[in-house]
């Protein structure tokens, strides 16, 4: 575990200089230069030479890419926010509450005190907890590329397969964006592994929107830990729509549905069986935790 | 390749020209010859020996390179005394026995120290999770827990 010979290294101070550092990497060294955020994914990769950068281009520095903020449209988190402030974020009780469970149980605190949600998103990995909860809450993504290029696209657009994302190789992810919430609002996640904290087998992530009488109008269900990356269970959601908190048969029913639908894969963790076992139980939990935050 | 780079460790501003691949915590142990800090598990990023502060915050100095310093202030077990005093921790984990071969130790201390500046009054299980990202082969922590209580009570 140690990295290969990296040839250079640069730590510009603006999106721009960042975008136009990757771009003169690029055409230097091809595929093999990176941005490096928060680096609790990357250096590792680095380290096992998955990933053998000649160039690394660090964002720690960009200011404009960092902390939670409320603009017209709603929330917007930048790419190299921590996920210890996420943990703690007060704009995100409630309605993006699933990002704050998701924040405050990755790895450990050392962890957290560098490990950025942008980076956790680009790297995309199979058993992460950001991209299930961004996919969860309906999160979208905002990228621009060096020719001042700007895109949004939904999380679930963006996230592929593990390692996978629609990214393109000069372009940087600045944001995550939260929609404005309704009132009653709430959303929830949770995950499973065999060690406390660690990357989980299986994560999932609620979120629900009640009417006056109550009632689920809106709902989204996501899965993380699948081989097909993270994905929405809208069998689940279906069944979610016009249910009331109290309604445990009607949760219950959801979260088996969610699990039915879902396409899982057997490993040394988990089996198939065992990994629908582990989705309906905790889309039960998280379904009804949602309802309890929504008020 | 090479990069020059000046990181500040316990108070000492430390200029060097370092390859950019250098782990931070190869640069504390072997370019400035501060062995504290412990590398446990291969650089493999799970068993937290390697912690220090990094601008006061417990981080795994085997998850970045030395160059990712550049600028910062960087704490090492070696910097918690200060003036010949043990810090409360320290003295704490004296007292409750709470090593055994020591090897874990150093990077227990630096992320419990930062820990009970942001939680100055932790329970057991807020103390319990603290140490995730910390292995102990030896203890089996419940000495490690109940030196962490004493020494926030301590210090409050």
């Amino acid at each position: 575990m140690y990295p290969a010979v990296i040839e250079s290294y640069v730590a510009p101070k603006t999106v721009q200089e960042a975008l136009g550092a990757l771009a003169a990497a690029l055409a230097a060294h091809g595929d093999d230069a990176h941005f490096i955020a928060g680096g609790q994914s990357l250096m590792q990769a680095i380290k096992s030479r998955l990933v053998t950068p000649k160039c690394l281009v660090d964002l720690q520095h960009v200011a404009e890419l960092k902390g939670v903020r409320s603009d017209a449209d709603g929330l917007r988190i930048g790419a190299m926010t921590r996920y210890r402030e996420i943990a703690t974020a007060e704009p995100l009780t409630g309605a993006y509450e699933a990002l704050r469970d998701a924040a405050s149980h990755v790895g450990d605190r050392q962890v957290r005190n560098r490990g950025t949600i942008g980076g956790s998103l680009c790297w995309n990995y199979l058993a992460a907890c950001m991209p299930a909860a961004c996919i969860g809450v309906g999160a979208s993504v905002e990228l621009l590329d060096s020719k001042g290029k700007r895109r949004t696209l939904l999380a679930e657009e963006f996230l592929g397969g593990p390692l996978e994302t629609e990214r393109q190789p000069d372009e940087i992810l600045l944001a995550v964006l939260l929609p404005r919430a309704a009132a009653k609002t709430g959303s929830a996640y949770k995950k499973w592994g065999l060690v406390t904290d660690a990357l989980p087998v299986v994560g999932v992530s609620a979120w629900v929107e009640l009417g006056a009488d109550g009632r689920c109008r809106r709902a989204r269900l996501a899965v993380g830990g699948l081989a097909s990356g993270p994905r929405r269970a809208t069998a689940g959601e279906e069944r979610m729509t016009g249910l009331a908190r109290s309604d445990a048969d009607g949760i219950g029913a959801a979260a088996d549905a969610a699990a039915a639908a879902t396409d899982v894969q057997s490993d040394m963790w988990a089996d198939q069986s065992y990994r629908k076992t582990l989705i309906a139980a905790l889309a039960r939990e998280v379904i009804a935790l949602a309802f309890t935050r929504a008020g | 390749m090479n990069k020059t780079v000046s990181i500040t460790i316990n108070g000492e501003a430390y200029e060097e020209s370092v390859p950019i691949r250098l782990l931070l915590v190869d640069f504390i142990r072997d370019v400035c010859g501060l062995t504290g800090t412990h590398v446990a598990c291969t650089y493999e990023g799970v068993c937290g020996a390697c912690t220090v502060h990094l601008d006061g915050e417990a981080v795994k100095a085997c998850l970045m390179l030395a160059v990712q310093a550049d600028g910062h202030a960087v704490t090492t077990i070696e910097g918690l005394a200060r003036d010949g005093n043990l810090h409360p921790l320290q003295k704490s984990f004296n007292d409750h026995h709470a090593l055994q071969c020591g090897f874990c130790t150093a990077g227990i201390l630096m992320n419990a120290a930062e820990f009970l500046k942001v939680n100055r009054h932790p329970t057991e299980d807020e103390i319990r999770a603290a140490l995730v990202g910390n292995l102990c082969r030896c203890t089996g922590y419940a000495h490690i827990v109940d030196a962490i209580k004493d020494a926030a009570g301590r210090s409050a």
